[in-house]
């Protein structure tokens, strides 16, 4: 039995899995489709920025603080940034950022750990099985933004390592949430058609109905013994509340050629050489999902908690990143990673392309109208926490100032602004909120200084 | 009995893995073949576990939950798209009175999903479900709607999802262990043993008793460790413990190796898993993993080895043909291509991993991250990977601790194998040094070469308790308690004896650990 012919096999509707030959066109620029959004693309190992160890600035731009010109960035070859000179207008880079926990000696599962959570790092005598005290912000923006029981687009691509993988997304404190590495199932799970017609649906719904009745009924038989341990039952009362009314007669799905695109391309998953190729189609999904209004938060993670992909570089294949990011290879390996750096770099300005592409029924493009964030769970490769980059590109509905280079703290003087606050400003922008109903101000630690990096917030 | 020392929360819902699912569905259907729809479920986060199996990382997440729902709509139509397909699983009935036939179904088919009797409350509900269907889909023949509405029901019911297990009963007053009934023993040999359902021999030993004796449970687990379906999960045991998967994204320097292609990582991960059935099959155990010369190898590896196969054999179904390696270059899994490959760079041994790697998985000696200073310091341009490593991480530097106690003498016991585990007498032009030291517990090792510490890993407790402490987690599905200390000491006391790896997991199937789990004692 295969899985086609299984599919074939269910009465004429599919939800949640595709037929490519029943495909009804996307809805890009209906309903939700121009609501604020927000997209992660996290880059491990670090960048190859300036150290006290003498390595030259090879990232961040050449230019002071303040505000910038497209060509001045474009015209800063020297530095990776400039990759993103087609954005410039649309970019914020923030300098002078760290994560506030030092964690353990296993930086990179404590840096994973703290880059979207701003959470106290728990756990810290596993070592690289360390995990964040506290949920990811693309957790709180899906849930408070959506709150259609949807969870936020955890996709994560490349090697896989023995020791750290997924790191990014947490449903809440010690709950990282499993990214998936295929393209194509994260497509199949995102979108799906039906041709019912409104009597096959009203069916369709009673019949749901039943089985969830009767599903909720054993759960909460189930829930009610006194003799669950509180790991069963926290584990059971999850299950619970994730039992919902699955939505039916969605269109939105992508076109045949694209679908056919990302099956075609998701048997390349094993193939270094291909590393290119699967980031874009992970990228391709994100911005399906949210043109289709279907999420409004994504997470990309390149590389395992160790990025090991061995990048291909002018033309040639390179040696493992981590490797290379502990310069344990040779030539020059502190070059090779600000040309990684660059790589990474341009393969985000491939989804700011995308985004970009796409309009909503406002006019505006998707771009214009969430955001798109550029992280690194460590500064260097010599696993620092000190000035981590984050690359804020697109406005959020103008909630956002661009076009600037801030610096958070006082970088010159060694002085870091935790990165709470750029985690605040990133969900106010799109329009979550704290506990009072004001703008979100306190995300992470609670016992980290409260607020936003002021510089860039547009409000509004 | 065993008396846990410490009291810990147990784990009484354990949920399935995403390949039990897909097994069970194919036992409880008779499918001819898995139906796939688990390579799209939400995957489970990874978590640093050696298996992927384990509870902790196991939940039912609104992701997940729409995947099983949509899941079990598509395998209910299916499966009662005709007589035919439905005659696989709907139990022979001669009765013309419909509530007779449904009443057959929902108790006969129920117990092989819930993996128990359904209590009269539990059939009632069904009936309820499977009496609304034919208005549901009047489309369909009413029998047929209603064992299409149950089996979609069936597939998302927790007592299907989780083999819960739901006895409290102390085996006796006052013991903190809990003697699991029948049914749920069988559940948990089978899934220990199979990855899926129990099958019906299994059912009718639970049925009657036979479980709650330790010669019946023996017997049963005598038949089942003995079906051709045991060896699929030993093998996921080995190739997980060791990394097999890890093989697929080896690379190499074609300048140095330009015979390299991707491709062999699959033919060393194959090895590898030849290799390791080879010892189970013979009845081996920790020793001969450690020392055996026999392997399997393809043209490419055999090129490799530098070993001509005899010509007596002809390749398997996958190309492999057995061949004795030189004993005095060869010893087991650590001298065997994939491992020193994977653990190697693009054009030099990895000794640090490869040393951390002994370690973790074979000495189970934990490892910290290196130190703070050690960061950004890098491999210096000595002549030798030996020199390089003493001069980063040898005595008189920050690493000396840590590398110098534990990691540096596994790498350097492996010095005769280059980056692609080829067999190497100069490393440039000096002559190879695989000599070192190991600090056991019970005292340091001195080695000269990759065979006298594969030897001295086979003689050490460490190692056969570091085996049994690995066998107890992935037969369980779940990180090892200090409760387990004493199962875990008993069976590496017999691994150090000699016992096979089969006899082992035997031991650990019909121990207390598996039998009598603990009780809850975090109740709220």
């Amino acid at each position: 039995m295969t899985r086609r012919y299984l599919l074939r096999g269910v009465a004429g509707v599919v939800v949640g899995l595709p037929f490519l030959e029943g495909l009804t066109p996307r809805r890009a620029g209906a309903g939700q489709a121009s609501s604020k959004f927000a997209v992660f693309v996290r880059q491990g190992n670090g960048v190859q920025q300036a150290t006290a160890s003498g390595e030259p600035e090879r990232f961040w731009p050449s230019f002071a603080p303040g505000a910038f010109t497209p060509e001045a960035l474009a015209a800063d070859t020297g530095r990776a940034l400039s990759e993103l000179a087609d954005h410039a207008k649309d970019l914020t880079i923030v300098r002078g950022l760290r994560f506030n926990d030092p964690a353990n000696a296993c930086r990179h599962s404590g840096g994973g750990n703290q880059v979207l959570t701003a959470a106290t790092v728990g756990l810290k005598d596993k070592c690289n099985s360390s995990l964040a005290e506290g949920q990811s912000i693309d957790n709180l923006i899906q849930n408070q933004l959506a709150g259609d029981g949807n969870e936020p687009l955890t996709l994560i691509c490349g090697a896989k390592s023995d020791q750290v993988n997924e790191v990014l997304s947490y449903r809440g404190p010690l709950d990282v949430r499993g990214a998936e590495r295929n393209p194509y199932n994260a497509y199949l799970n995102l979108f799906g058609v039906s041709t019912l017609t409104p009597t096959e649906q009203m069916l369709m719904r009673a019949r749901r109905q039943s089985v969830n009745d009767l599903v909720r009924a054993e759960m909460q038989s189930l829930l009610a013994r006194k003799d669950l341990s509180r790991m069963d039952r926290t584990r059971l009362d999850r299950h619970f509340t994730s039992i919902r009314e699955l939505e039916i007669g969605v269109s939105c799905a992508a076109s045949s050629d694209d679908a056919a695109r990302l099956e075609a391309g998701a048997r390349s998953l094993a193939d270094d050489t291909q590393i290119d190729a699967v980031v874009k189609l992970h990228m391709d999904v994100i911005v399906m999902a949210i043109a289709c209004g279907a999420r409004r938060a994504a997470t990309l993670q390149i590389g395992s908690g160790p990025d090991g992909n061995r990048y291909t570089i002018d033309g040639v294949q390179q040696l493992d990143f981590h490797g290379i990011s502990h310069r344990a290879t040779s030539p020059d390996p502190v070059l090779m990673h600000s040309k990684i750096d660059r790589k990474i770099l341009s393969l985000f300005k491939y989804l700011l392309d995308q985004l970009e592409t796409h309009t909503t029924a406002r006019g505006t493009t998707l771009l214009d109208e969430g955001v798109a964030v550029y992280v690194n769970d460590l500064a260097t490769g010599d696993h620092s926490y000190d000035n981590v980059p984050y690359l804020l590109v697109g406005s959020a509905g103008g909630s956002l100032k661009t076009g600037l280079y801030v610096d958070a703290g006082d970088v010159p003087n060694k002085v870091f602004e935790t990165n709470n606050k750029i985690l605040n400003t990133i969900g106010a922008a799109v329009g979550c909120k704290n506990g009072a109903g004001e703008p979100l101000d306190d995300f992470g630690d609670p016992t980290l200084e409260k607020g936003m990096i002021d510089a860039i917030f547009a409000a509004g | 009995m065993a008396t846990p020392s410490v009291q810990v929360v147990a784990v009484r819902f354990p949920r399935l893995s995403h390949l039990q699912w897909e097994q069970t569905v194919v036992d409880l259907f008779h499918l001819d073949a898995p139906t796939g729809l688990s390579a799209s479920f939400s995957p489970d986060p990874d978590g640093g576990k050696p298996f992927d199996n384990n509870q902790a990382q196991f939940q039912v997440t609104p992701s997940l939950w729409r995947d099983y729902h949509t899941a079990a709509e598509a395998v209910a139509a299916n499966v009662t798209s005709s007589a035919e397909e439905m005659a696989r699983f709907v139990p022979d009935s001669t009765s013309s009175d419909p509530a007779e036939k449904e009443g057959a179904f929902l108790e006969k088919f129920g117990l092989r999903v819930y993996r128990r009797p359904l209590s009269p409350g539990e059939l009632a509900a069904r009936r309820s479900l499977f009496d609304k269907a034919p208005a549901q889909y009047p489309d369909l023949d009413p029998f047929v709607a209603g064992v299409r509405a149950s089996v979609a029901a069936f597939l998302q019911s927790p007592y299907f999802l989780y083999r819960a297990e739901l006895t409290d009963e102390p085996t006796t007053a006052g013991s903190p262990l809990v003697a699991l009934g029948g049914w749920e023993i069988a559940s948990r040999l089978s899934y220990a043993i199979w990855n899926s359902m129990p099958d019906d021999e299994l059912f009718r030993a639970a049925a009657a008793g036979e479980l709650a004796t330790a010669a019946g449970t023996h017997a049963q687990i005598a038949r089942m460790i003995a079906a051709p379906r045991a060896r699929a999960t030993v093998s996921r045991f080995f190739d997980q413990l060791y990394g097999g998967d890890r093989y697929l994204s080896i690379n190499k320097d074609r300048s140095l190796y330009p015979d390299f292609t991707a491709t062999i990582g699959a033919e060393m991960r194959a090895e590898l898993g030849k290799f390791t059935g080879h010892v189970y099959d013979q009845g081996g155990g920790v020793r001969e993993l450690l020392t055996s010369t026999t392997t399997f190898v393809t043209p490419r590896l055999s090129a490799l080895y530098g070993v001509t196969p005899p010509g007596t054999d002809r390749p398997d179904a996958d190309g492999f043909v057995p061949v004795q390696l030189d004993a005095s270059q060869r010893a087991g899994l650590l001298t065997l291509s994939g491992f020193l490959s994977w653990k190697g760079g693009p054009s030099q041994p990895d000794t640090i991993q490869r040393g951390a790697f002994i370690n973790r998985r074979i000495i189970c000696q934990t490892l910290p991250d290196p130190p703070k200073e050690a960061q950004g310091k890098t491999l210096g341009d000595q002549p030798t990977d030996r020199e390089r490593v003493n001069a980063l991480t040898g005595p008189g530097t920050c690493g000396g601790g840590c590398h110098g106690i534990y990691i540096n003498g596994p790498g350097f016991a492996l010095e005769h194998y280059g980056a692609m585990g080829e067999y190497r007498t100069l490393d440039g032009d000096a002559p190879i040094d695989s000599s070192g030291t190991f600090s056991f517990t019970d005292g340091p090792v001195a080695f000269t070469n990759a065979i006298d510490f594969s030897d001295a890993l086979a003689r050490s407790t460490q190692v056969h308790r570091c085996f049994a402490d690995h066998l107890v987690q992935y037969t369980t599905g779940r990180d090892t308690l200090p409760s387990d200390d004493v199962v875990v000491g008993q069976l590496a006391d017999r691994s150090v004896a000699g016992a096979a790896a089969r006899d082992l997991l035997i031991a650990l199937l019909e121990s207390d650990l598996v039998r009598f789990p603990l009780a809850i004692t975090e109740s709220e």
